[in-house]
């Protein structure tokens, strides 16, 4: 019954967005008078500093590459800085030369002008949903984290990439840096491991579906499905965890046993107030101290037992 | 049910008709610009050809043995360690190959190489480890005959309680709990026209090594050192369509996990029921993910709007061969309903967003989600034993929990001035569950946000929002069935009110040698309707980046932050109303400044890091308005690096690194816990963490080709 369904609202979208299109039809303009005369050769006259050298060095300078900038035919050093024609004229003295298109957030060009040079190439590797992402709704440009004039972008090294995601996720910083965490501060995870940056239509830029989906990557072991699944754990992982670290053994958001408490109540010792008295030179509590109710509800990720219901087996 | 849906009138099946109907509309690719390129001849480009390498022959010495600090590092023993690493490459033609290598000499160690021709295919290859190491200071009385049988010493004597284990002194052998993970990967792209290419990706992730688990007896527990034999495939294949304006994707996505370990039989420690000399744990079953994903976005340029949308169909099975329900050969349990759980979920994810642009200071977004984890598992009727030791004599219905999330979120945003520009959004999150005490529940959110950009070099961005989560009912009656406390409300079901909000200062003069980053944010939780529980729980973050250039070859920088995380819940000892409260306040401060210097005598660059942190958690647990404090969990960490880089000559590189750190914890979890310190659980007696570390490195890097 679902198939009449899709086929009437596909033809109403259809119509819809069709006579949109040619209601919003509009014609390009084309600037191709103000381009240099020699190309990356004009730029190099001026620009031969081992920085910007270092394009040559990189996936953007690969002549057999037709889609490259300095693949055949196309616009070299102007393919992203647009025009130089008038930039590397002559200009009187005392004039302001000529802009070409900069990139970075401190530069004149507009960011969505920017942005708009990148996607012109990228618009199908740099991900599906660039447009509406956080990324693109704070107005960031992509030059505010890529560097595509050297060798190795920063970015894209495991171990240099949280560093540059942290220069504005600063929380997630000092959360990297708490005790228990994935080892970014080792340089052996980056954040791309689990987000993509470019914006996709996962759930809050997942790699994958969802959250927990991301997850099972790493640790498939509590994918399941289990016989006994521990109910939180099949819905959400960050209900018990702080992926991005934590004051506590296991990046869980609260100490045990009170963060086990928060959802259990039954009328035992999953009731007792478990204070300091319970400690090691007290009374040694054996719901307190150690793996507190891990020390025998061991498969808190679920049991595939067939006595394990209580997570015990 | 599906109530945005229901709101918009449109059936879930209807997305991917949205998504193809749009696709059908949009067919042709903007124009391009082109110049007279006839003339450029790129004369002095220096496009890279042959073969270029740099090899790092290096050692180091490591001062103390600390597991925690080789924990991903791979310095965890004292003592010396030679290192290799480097990287090459080699381009000819548009031909390239690559291979970077890194800390081969250590449990660290990373290795892949990457080639093809750009435009054309592409392949890539790739080895590393990555150590997790937990525990140093650990000991267990238990060995493993096998992987998944561990044994007591012939000579020990049960008893009811750890103070009664007569040979534990005598049994107690170190055991470190650490772990490898091994990973493989292996993958090619082609570009099979100037539209279509088609990309293939397989990971083999291993880890093996020890893992604590605990095993229960009838109110006693053992930690148990257990064998970790995991092997995970990931493979991802698909093809994918690009002509500038439309991108699509079609990819299959397979996970297949296979524990080689299938339980774990374990010798109790402890006097037993009879029958009860031994336990058995399952461990984590097999299991297998296959995902089917479509998605793709249009760039319509003459609507100035982007459509993007994902549709992805997955189905998980486990199909494990169940255990008995006990080795304990005086109980007859009888057979499970099941000799495998045949479990099989099903899982359903669609998203659409569209951005449009009405005109050039407007912006608007619609986004939906769907996802859908439904677990088509059969319910059976289960008799548990009781650890082994007993049996229950009642029957339980496993729980295959399922659920439904939607997300709908409509957002614009406006310049206003030049400078400033405002946005404001609304998302709606509907989630509907199974087997639970809630079974449909709604959040609410709206939010705000200012950017101004006085300058080209201040960005002040304030953002602020609430939400609010209601519930159609929290049944109580179900959970009774599960023991409750009727007041209690489970956080992740309860109602919760949220306040947040959000301050960015970035100042970053082009013409002045400085740049600050201030964030300021705030989340305040409140779960007013819950009796017992969570009740409330608030964060609170800043922190301050500073960079100053000194000249072209020097730079200093500061970073600090402060958070703090506060929550309260409620508990009651006496099934009833509350009799104790528990104040969390977890405190977390981290420090940084570094230097750099380049080109010291022309020749030698240094760097130098340093980092502190400072963690602590404040626990009260306040019982019948007595106040009851927990030594504060503390933890401190000083971190130092330092390396000189000098330049020999034009093929020879010299490396100088010091490295130390220092790690300081107090955790009244297991401060003072030996192996018998709880009366009725045998532990490993771990120590809190509390090393010095010093690392000295020296490392000779050799150019081979250009520099």
């Amino acid at each position: 019954m679902e198939s009449p369904t899709i086929s009437r609202f596909s033809l109403v979208t259809c119509v819809l967005l069709l006579s949109s299109s040619v209601a919003f039809a509009q014609t390009s303009t084309d600037s191709e008078s103000t381009y240099s005369r020699a190309g990356a050769d004009s730029c190099i006259a001026c620009h031969e500093d081992a920085a910007t050298m270092s394009i040559f060095k990189t996936p953007h300078a690969v002549p057999t590459d037709a889609r490259s900038p300095f693949g055949s035919g196309q616009l070299q050093c102007e393919a992203c800085h647009g025009p130089g024609g008038e930039h590397a004229g002559r200009v009187r003295r005392g004039q302001e030369r000529p802009p070409v298109i900069r990139f970075g957030s401190g530069t004149a060009t507009t960011i969505v002008e920017q942005n708009g040079v990148c996607l012109d190439c990228h618009s199908g590797d740099a991900g599906f949903a660039w447009h509406g992402s956080g990324h693109d709704d704070n107005e960031v440009a992509c030059a505010d984290c890529h560097q595509v004039h050297i060798a190795h972008d920063p970015v894209l090294q495991t171990a240099n990439q949280p560093d540059v995601c942290f220069d504005c996720h600063q929380q997630q910083r000092s959360q990297a840096l708490k005790p228990y965490s994935h080892p970014f501060s080792e340089g052996k995870m980056d954040c791309s491991g689990c987000h993509s940056p470019h914006g996709e239509t996962t759930d809050r830029l997942f790699v994958r579906q969802t959250l927990n989906d991301t997850c099972f990557e790493c640790h498939a072991e509590k994918r399941g499905p289990y016989l006994w699944e521990h109910a939180p754990v099949a819905e959400d992982c960050s209900t018990c965890h702080d992926p991005h670290g934590s004051n506590h053994p296991g990046m869980v958001s609260l100490r045990g046993p009170m963060l086990c408490q928060t959802c259990h109540s039954q009328a035992d010792h999953q009731s007792f107030a478990n204070g300091p008295d319970g400690l090691a030179d007290g009374t040694a509590s054996k719901y307190l101290l150690g793996r507190n109710c891990m020390n025998c509800h061991t498969q808190v990720h679920g049991s595939n037992h067939p006595s394990g219901s209580k997570l015990m087996r | 049910m599906r109530k945005i849906r229901q709101i918009m009138k449109i059936p879930a099946m209807a997305f991917p008709g949205i998504a193809v109907a749009a696709l059908c509309v949009f067919s042709t690719a903007p124009a391009m610009a082109q110049a007279d390129t006839s003339n450029w001849k790129c004369e002095y480009c220096p496009f890279p050809s042959g073969y270029d390498a740099e090899v790092d022959v290096g050692a180091s010495y490591v001062s103390d043995d600390a597991a925690r600090f080789g924990n991903a590092s791979g310095y965890d023993e004292a003592g010396g360690y030679l290192n290799l690493g480097g990287e090459g490459h080699y381009a000819n033609d548009g031909y390239q190959l690559n291979w970077f290598a890194e800390d081969l000499g250590l449990d660290s160690r990373v290795f892949e190489v990457d080639g093809g021709r750009q435009g054309k295919f592409g392949f890539h290859l790739g080895y590393s480890e990555l150590p997790y190491r937990l525990f140093d200071s650990t000991s267990t009385v238990f060995t493993a005959a096998s992987s998944e049988t561990l044994v007591l010493p012939t000579n020990w004597v049960p008893a009811s309680l750890t103070s009664g284990f007569t040979e534990l002194a005598t049994s107690l052998q170190p055991r470190n709990i650490e772990s490898d993970r091994q990973t493989l990967t292996a993958g090619a792209n082609l570009q099979a026209s100037s539209d279509f290419s088609l990309f293939a990706d397989y990971r083999h992730q291993e880890r093996d090594g020890i893992d604590i688990v605990s095993g229960a007896n009838f109110i006693q527990g053992s930690y148990l050192p257990r064998v970790l034999d995991f092997e995970t495939d990931l493979v991802d294949l698909g093809v994918a369509y690009s002509n500038g304006s439309l991108n699509l994707s079609l990819a299959w996505f397979g996970s297949f996990f296979k524990n080689n370990v299938n339980s774990l039989t374990w010798d109790n420690p402890f006097t037993s029921f009879p029958g009860a000399e031994q336990g058995r744990l399952a461990q984590e079953p097999d299991n297998e993910f296959q995902q089917l994903t479509l998605s793709g976005a249009y760039v319509a340029d003459t609507l100035k709007s982007v459509i993007a949308f994902s549709a992805g169909l997955g189905q998980g099975k486990q199909t494990e061969q169940l255990l008995p329900y006990t080795i304990n050969p005086t109980i007859t349990a009888g057979n499970p309903p099941l000799s495998n759980l045949d479990g099989k979920v099903d899982t359903t994810n669609y998203a659409l967003t569209v951005t449009s642009r009405p005109f050039s200071k407007a912006r608007v977004k619609l986004a939906y989600r769907y996802d859908e984890r439904d677990n088509q598992t059969a319910q059976s009727s289960w008799s548990r034993v009781i650890v082994d030791s007993f049996a229950s004599g009642e029957n339980e219905l496993n729980t295959p929990y399922s659920f439904e999330r939607e997300r709908l979120s409509v957002s614009g945003a406006y310049r206003l001035f030049d400078s400033v520009r405002v946005s404001a959004g609304y998302d709606r999150t509907d989630l509907q569950r199974d087997f639970q005490e809630v079974a449909e529940q709604t959040e609410d959110s709206g939010w705000g946000q200012v950017r101004w950009k006085a300058t080209q070099w201040l960005d002040i961005k304030a953002k602020g929002g609430t939400s609010r989560r209601e519930i159609d009912r929290y049944d109580t009656d179900l959970a009774a069935s599960f023991g409750q406390n009727p007041l209690l409300r489970k956080y992740n079901l309860a109602y919760r009110y949220r306040e947040f909000g959000e301050l960015t200062m970035s100042v970053t003069p082009a013409e002045l040698p400085f740049s600050v980053g201030l964030s300021a944010l705030f989340a305040d939780d409140s779960y007013s309707k819950s009796d017992l529980g969570l009740t409330d729980s608030e964060n609170l973050h800043f922190s301050l980046d500073l960079g100053y250039t000194l000249s072209e070859t020097a730079s200093i920088y500061l970073v600090g932050g402060v958070e703090n995380i506060d929550a309260a819940q409620l508990g009651s000892a006496t099934f009833s109303i509350p009799t104790w409260q528990a104040e969390h306040e977890d405190k977390f401060n981290h420090y940084g400044a570094g230097l750099q210097l380049r080109q010291l005598g022309e020749k030698t660059d240094l760097s130098i890091d340093y980092l502190f942190t400072d963690g602590s958690t404040s626990i009260n647990m306040r019982e019948n308005g007595v106040d009851n404090l927990f030594p504060d969990l503390e933890s401190e960490l000083e971190s130092l690096r330092v390396r000189v880089n000098y330049r020999k000559s034009d093929r020879l590189d010299v490396d100088l690194s010091l490295r130390y750190e220092s790690f300081q914890t107090k955790d009244w979890a297991i401060e003072g816990v030996e192996p018998d310190t709880i009366r009725t659980v045998l532990t490993f007696g771990a120590d809190p963490y509390d090393y010095s570390v010093w690392v000295f490195g020296v490392s000779f890097r050799y150019l081979i080709g250009e520099r």
